[in-house]
């Protein structure tokens, strides 16, 4: 009897348990109509002595703000804090939401905590914002590199304005936006917005493709080297290339050595690339197959990537220059995609430094299993950045 | 019966009872750090501090003290008692052979009308600017931590060049950084008014008048400019006389006098070791402007004081192979990092090149 009690007593209290957190009504966030946006900070100059007086490349976004009489941003629909230089290598997931402790975003949305795009047409876009569509006044402030939000800055810090202009966005298109430095010598910075075209094109899930842009600053490259301070990865990239250069790309299977080409893929002419940091269009694809290594078992494959950018009329096979120069004069810039893009070649490589394109990953029962992916290398003065774009695949089975 | 039975009772309660009462009779020494709650007011703490007694001498003389026991708040920044030594000033008295009003002044120019925290203070910030009590503005400058490297932050501040030894000391209406040297700052005047009402100076102005290098240290362009001294151009075998004596057109006079100039620039010695830090930037090779020649500048920390100096020597290449000239520098580091409207001026003795060097061939 008193057992048959004390049930009653626990069955009551689940009862209360279930109708109380019923209660509670949540309400999720939603956008009509959204358009799907990521940003880049391409600033990539290093502040050092002789210019101690430019600002540093560390920004705040904002998207429709509300600005006080003096002009002062007080408000604004959407915030993107913190958007540091973008790093060499944007995932085709934001994995930094996971592994970053540290309150600077390489990109937004990145970390923000905000609704990211859907799987769209087979391609993830979680590390693509979702922003409504129409026109925004759309303004990059730069801001001094502290943890403290925006707009609780103090008020003088709230007026250093990068860029003020308006953006218009279509219902369900891809964007990227680019903070870039559009002339070198006046050091005048812009936008660069550009529409995607990758979810709308009938790509093979058995190529891995990829297309490149030379989104340098005007007189880049024909300045003096001593006035480039670049990033030390990039290789004979970091005086820059000339405006107009082919692409030639090869495969490897080799680690961190170019022994074992895979034969059918060496030296292969892609295409051409002219340095465009004003004209929005999206550049060729071009691909190359998955498994292009004869040895490799249809699951996964090792090898990796290299694209010499040459000079137009010059050609790898009969390069003047040597693989351990840096000054190539703008003429010859190699970039390795392999591994993790933070080991180099053996010996003296002037090559810039990538990730692998092609993604590993366990996935089904395989554990490593390569998949084909969708790039971008976008060449920005001295420095090379890859953004992979990676289809949804099927989760591991342990 | 009952009675026997009650007094057996008590007397088995007397050990608890004894029990209750002693241990309360045993006192430990508990010591428990308490932190303290009672700052004292910033000219207070002033006073009370044995190597602030330069500064606090000059408080009271121009008439602060007051001032600075009120609510607030401040960011005091205060040179040491060596700091003032080094520009001659020994004893509280020396302060009354200066004019009170660039004394008060230069006091005020220590002085923020705010609390600036080290933490208040952007992450790697560089020439970030503060408001002084005297109106003008300070560049602070953090030495952070080089790039990806957050977790092995160096965290030194610099202000107008002067490194703060000691910050973030807590004053109840304010707080206080300590300094290793005297901020010196000139406000309303140029790099050559400054030269010019300095004989030391006279052989270097002859120089650059020669080879007309010296009107353009009036405008308002920012200038980084070694002083070289007469002391050392004479022990070279340079004098006024012997510059009057020269064909300005046999010379170049880009490198024999232009080279201690770096137009563009405005540097304290301590920004080098702000940017060897947060970029690695361990130097400075900057051209000679109408010249193929480098001036460059270099700065060394020593590891227990602080204190910086530094020099700038003249080369042919920024790197090997080249050939290395003359140099020029100061020991004292009081003689660096003179600020002004149009630049900043480091005080150096020694020859970059010799006349004989310079000829055209």
């Amino acid at each position: 009897m008193p057992q048959l009690r004390l049930q009653n007593i626990l069955f009551c209290a689940a009862v209360l348990l279930l109708f109380a957190s019923g209660c509670s009504k949540v309400d999720y966030a939603k956008i009509d109509d959204p358009a799907y946006l990521r940003v880049f900070n391409n600033l990539n100059y290093v502040v050092g002595l002789e210019n101690k007086d430019e600002e540093v490349p560390f920004l705040t976004m904002l998207i429709d703000p509300e600005m006080d009489k003096d002009g002062m941003p007080v408000k604004a629909g959407i915030k993107g804090d913190f958007l540091d230089q973008r790093e060499p290598y944007a995932p085709p997931f934001p994995s930094h939401v996971g592994s970053s402790v540290s309150y600077k975003n390489p990109e937004y949305p990145g970390k923000a905590n905000v609704l990211v795009g859907p799987v769209l047409n087979g391609f993830d876009l979680s590390s693509w914002a979702q922003i409504p569509s129409g026109t925004h006044r759309i303004v990059f402030m730069f801001r001094p590199v502290n943890n403290v939000p925006f707009f609780n800055l103090e008020s003088r810090l709230k007026q250093k304005v990068l860029i003020d202009t308006t953006i218009t966005l279509d219902s369900k298109e891809v964007y990227t936006l680019h903070v870039l430095q559009k002339n070198f010598l006046t050091k005048k910075n812009g936008v660069y917005l550009r529409k995607e075209n990758f979810h709308k094109l009938s790509l093979s899930d058995s190529l891995v493709y990829v297309n490149f842009y030379n989104m340098s600053a005007k007189g880049f490259q024909e300045s003096d080297d001593d006035a480039k301070e670049a990033n030390r990865k990039s290789g004979s990239l970091r005086y820059g290339i000339k405006e107009n250069m082919n692409i030639f790309q090869s495969l490897f299977t080799s680690e961190k050595t170019m022994l074992s080409p895979v034969y059918s893929n060496t030296y292969k002419f892609m295409g051409q690339l002219k340095r465009n940091s004003e004209v929005l269009e999206v550049s060729k694809y071009y691909s190359f197959p998955l498994f292009a290594d004869p040895k490799s078992n249809g699951i996964y494959t090792n090898i990796w990537q290299r694209f010499d950018l040459m000079a137009i009329g010059m050609d790898p096979a009969n390069n003047p220059y040597e693989s351990y120069n840096m000054k190539t004069e703008g003429n010859w810039a190699p970039i390795n995609c392999m591994l993790d893009g933070k080991s180099q070649l053996q010996g003296n490589d002037n090559g810039a430094q990538l990730p692998n394109m092609i993604v590993n990953i366990h996935s089904g029962q395989y554990n490593p299993r390569s998949f084909a992916t969708v790039n971008t290398i976008e060449i920005v003065n001295g420095n090379v950045y890859l953004t992979t774009v990676q289809r949804k695949y099927a989760p591991p089975i342990y | 019966m009952n009675t026997r039975k009650s007094i057996t009772q008590a007397l088995l309660l007397i050990p608890v009872f004894l029990l209750l009462v002693l241990p309360s009779c045993k006192h430990n020494d508990l010591e428990i750090e308490k932190e303290n709650e009672n700052f004292r007011l910033a000219t207070d703490f002033i006073k009370n501090n044995y190597d602030m007694t330069l500064f606090y001498a000059a408080i009271e003389k121009v008439g602060l003290a007051d001032k600075l026991r009120e609510n607030g708040p401040f960011t005091l920044l205060v040179p040491n008692d060596a700091a003032f030594r080094e520009l001659g000033i020994n004893r509280p008295s020396d302060f009354s052979k200066m004019n009170q009003d660039s004394l008060k002044a230069l006091v005020q120019r220590h002085i923020l009308t705010r609390r600036l925290l080290f933490s208040d203070m952007p992450h790697n910030g560089v020439d970030v600017r503060y408001k002084t009590m005297a109106g003008t503005e300070v560049y602070a400058s953090m030495a952070g931590y080089a790039p990806g490297n957050e977790a092995f932050a160096a965290n030194e501040l610099y202000f107008n060049g002067s490194p703060v030894t000691r910050k973030d000391v807590t004053l109840a209406n304010g707080t206080l950084h300590m300094l290793n040297k005297v901020m010196k700052y000139t406000p309303q005047m140029t790099i050559q008014t400054w030269l010019l009402a300095r004989p030391k100076y006279s052989i270097f102005i002859a120089g650059l008048k020669r080879f007309g290098l010296w009107d353009q240290l009036a405008a308002t362009g920012s200038f980084t400019v070694f002083a070289p001294d007469n002391e050392g151009l004479k022990a070279a075998g340079i004098t006024e006389a012997s510059i009057a004596e020269m064909d300005a057109q046999k010379y170049m006079g880009t490198r024999l006098f232009g080279s201690y100039i770096l137009p563009r620039t405005h540097f304290f010695l301590s920004d080098f070791e702000v940017f060897r830090t947060n970029n690695g930037q361990e130097f400075l090779a900057k051209k000679i402007d109408n010249d193929t020649w480098y001036s460059f500048v270099f700065t060394t920390k020593n590891f227990f004081t602080k204190v910086i100096t530094g020099g700038i020597n003249l080369r042919t290449a920024p790197a090997y192979p080249n050939e290395v000239y003359g140099s020029a520098g100061a020991e004292v580091p009081a003689l660096s990092d003179h600020l002004f409207d149009n630049g900043v001026l480091h005080e150096v003795k020694g020859v970059l090149l010799l006349p004989e060097q310079a000829l055209k061939k």
